[in-house]
């Protein structure tokens, strides 16, 4: 008895149906109706002839075979799926994971797609098996990824959709739209660069992740719900936003500028931090001189003139001793080391000229040979 | 116990109501849409899925009702500006009128091909209105719809309703991207030379700046301290003249006998004296001649 075995129904090795297999919604085949009624006739043909069987037995047989047509309808939900049931092709119910059970087949099948899992598209590369690495490699797609801004510039973007079934649309993902996998990525695509045309380059390459990640959600989960596609995007990654391999040396550089630029300020800002503090220094020395030479001037002043004072108490005390005292002094002082010559030439001085040796004198003037001069004279 | 021929009777007629039965049964698939026809003749559009009757000579024809798919290559346009771009969209429809997408049409197949043609007829329509920006950048989305209306109109009569067109790529020729990238280049070779250029200049700014900051603050010092020297000077003008003014007769005397000491003292100094001055009163005479005048000139 081959069908046991199937545990698929009475009817042998046919197939358990079009959708076991897993989420594709092909067209389901009709019901092979005739081809069972052949069988079975002659499997009856078999058993009658021999007459080893009563009416009992065949009674026995239908029971059976009715028994485990029915056991049949039993069927298993995996933790990351659903089961669509479906009455001759009409959606009837959704079940949740676990054992579930459905009229047999050919009354109603189970459709068990993956719903919970969260499935993710590429978009401007591809993974790619690599051997090499032990693991998978990303090549990029330029055809997919470059992209024009609005200010008619190109990058290069690679980006990532996040998606999955919606929890109550698991009806709409299955039977409203023939590709949902790839409408999710026309429509992710053409959202991206929709909204990457409205932009400008240089947020795009900065700031701006943020807002185009959400735009490209919004603009993708729209569309799709304008499908009624039964998917939620939950979410868009922007994984590689950069200026196109030609023209990436050059954007580097605009970079190495801008560090030029604050380079070049810095040095000048040290140059600045070391003139200014040397001036303020100078300043300070400057000022201290100068307070340095009023107190000195005026310290000296004070003495000179309290000098004075002094002398002048003594004077008033006796002017006329005290002058001539004072007198008498300093010529004693200001005659006693230089060189004097007494001379007698008559009231007017007269005669005086032919002695003086006026080579003498004018060559004593340099301040440098004085001394030694001066010693000659005597 | 019934004979074997009213078995076989009673077999043969119950084989023959479920032959029957099965021919006036079909099954409508959710996805699908179905057309009963009675020897050709439609006479029957079934959308509702499930289990349906029919009479048992006519047969069936199922006809998807999801949204389809209709990816078109990438087709070169050209803009109003006269620029060149390339375009490259999809379509998404449905079949609404299954009854005349049979007739007209008939599979899904010569759909996708009368489509494509339409759909590139519409986009080089609608972009030939409208300049390149205008697409890239401005008015995309309702040059879309633009583009799904025509085509929604033109492919109704095809039972066939257009949900959405999506311009997905709008880009320019490979020569014209060679363009762009040059240009792309040469603005970034601008801006960097401008960012060289503003840190040489800002670098100036600072130097120059601090050169000016230190010789100001140089000169107000020197400023400063001339100021403070005058008031040295000036106390000491004032010393000189409270000290001094008490007696300018002596001050006259007492300042020349400091200034000859400081002036004349230095040994290069030589004098040539009369005997008969001042300073020799006594050295003939120790009575000493009458002094002329009591500081008298040397």
């Amino acid at each position: 008895m081959p069908w046991k075995n199937q545990g698929g129904g009475p009817w042998g090795s046919g197939p358990k149906g079009p959708w076991g297999t897993g989420p594709q919604p092909v067209g389901p085949r009709p019901p092979d109706l005739e081809d069972l009624l052949r069988r079975s006739q002659d499997r009856l043909q078999q058993i009658m002839p021999g007459g080893y069987f009563s009416g009992i037995g065949i009674t026995l047989i239908i029971l059976l075979i009715i028994a485990f047509w029915l056991l049949s309808g039993f069927f298993r939900v995996q933790s990351e799926e659903l089961g669509v049931v479906l009455r001759f092709g009409k959606h009837v119910r959704t079940v949740q994971p676990g054992l579930n059970y459905h009229l047999p087949y050919p009354i109603e099948t189970v459709l068990l797609p993956k719903a919970l899992r969260v499935s993710t598209i590429s978009i401007g590369m591809t993974l790619i098996d690599d051997p090499a690495r032990r693991g998978r490699s990303i090549r990029d797609v330029p055809e997919e990824s470059l992209m024009l801004t609005g200010d008619e510039n190109i990058v290069d973007v690679d980006f990532t959709v996040l998606w999955r079934i919606k929890p109550d649309g698991v009806g709409d993902f299955l039977f409203n739209i023939q590709n949902p996998e790839g409408t999710v990525k026309a429509v992710a695509e053409s959202a991206m660069r929709e909204v990457i045309g409205r932009s400008q380059i240089q947020p795009i390459l900065t700031g701006a992740r943020n807002v185009t990640e959400q735009g490209v959600q919004e603009l993708i989960q729209k569309t799709l719900d304008s499908y009624g596609a039964g998917i939620v995007i939950s979410q868009v990654q922007m994984q590689k936003v950069d200026p196109p391999a030609q023209v990436i040396d050059a954007f580097r550089d605009v970079q190495a500028a801008r560090a030029n630029l604050e380079q070049l300020q810095n040095e000048a800002q040290t140059y600045a931090n070391q003139v200014v503090p040397q001036a303020r220094g100078r300043a300070a020395q400057i000022l201290q001189a100068a307070e340095g030479y009023r107190e000195q001037t005026v310290a000296e002043a004070k003495g000179q003139s309290s000098r004075f004072l002094k002398v002048y108490e003594e004077y008033k005390k006796a002017p006329d001793v005290t002058r001539e005292r004072i007198y008498l002094e300093t010529m004693e002082r200001v005659l006693g080391g230089a060189d004097k010559l007494v001379y007698d030439g008559g009231p007017s001085g007269q005669g005086v000229v032919p002695y003086l040796p006026l080579g003498e004198l004018t060559a004593k003037r340099p301040p440098t040979t004085g001394q030694q001069s001066s010693g000659g004279t005597r | 116990m019934r004979s074997p021929v009213t078995g076989m009777v009673t077999l043969l007629g119950l084989l023959l109501v479920v032959i029957v039965g099965y021919m006036s049964l079909f099954t409508v698939q959710q996805t699908e849409q179905t057309i009963v026809l009675q020897f050709g003749r439609p006479v029957d559009v079934v959308t509702d899925p499930g289990l349906h009757f029919k009479a048992p000579w006519n047969s069936v024809i199922n006809i998807d009702k999801r949204i389809l798919d209709l990816e078109n290559p990438s087709q070169e346009a050209i803009a109003s500006d006269q620029k060149r771009l390339v375009v490259d969209a999809f379509a998404r429809y449905r079949i609404k009128d299954a009854l005349r997408f049979y007739q007209s049409i008939g599979s899904i197949q010569a759909a996708n091909i009368q489509l494509t043609t339409l759909l590139n007829a519409a986009l080089r329509r609608v972009l030939g209105e409208v300049t390149f920006i205008n697409v890239v950048r401005d008015d995309r989305e309702k040059l879309m719809q633009r583009i799904r209306d025509q085509l929604d109109r033109e492919a109704g009569g095809y039972g066939i309703q257009v949900v959405d067109v999506r311009i997905r790529r709008a880009d320019l020729p490979e020569q014209n991207s060679q363009a762009v990238y040059q240009r792309m280049k040469t603005e970034r070779e601008r801006e960097a030379a401008e960012f060289r250029a503003e840190g040489g200049q800002k670098a100036q700014e600072i130097r120059s700046k601090a050169d000016r900051e230190a010789t100001v603050i140089e000169a107000e010092a020197r400023s400063q301290a001339e100021q403070t020297r005058g008031v040295g000077d000036a106390e000491r003008n004032r010393l000189f003249a409270e000290a001094y003014g008490k007696d300018a007769d002596f001050f006259a005397f007492y300042r020349s006998m400091t200034a000859y000491e400081t002036g004349l003292k230095s040994s290069d100094t030589r004098f040539l004296l009369r005997p008969d001055s001042d300073f020799f009163r006594f050295f003939g005479n120790p009575s000493g001649r009458m002094p002329v005048a009591a500081p008298a000139k040397p």
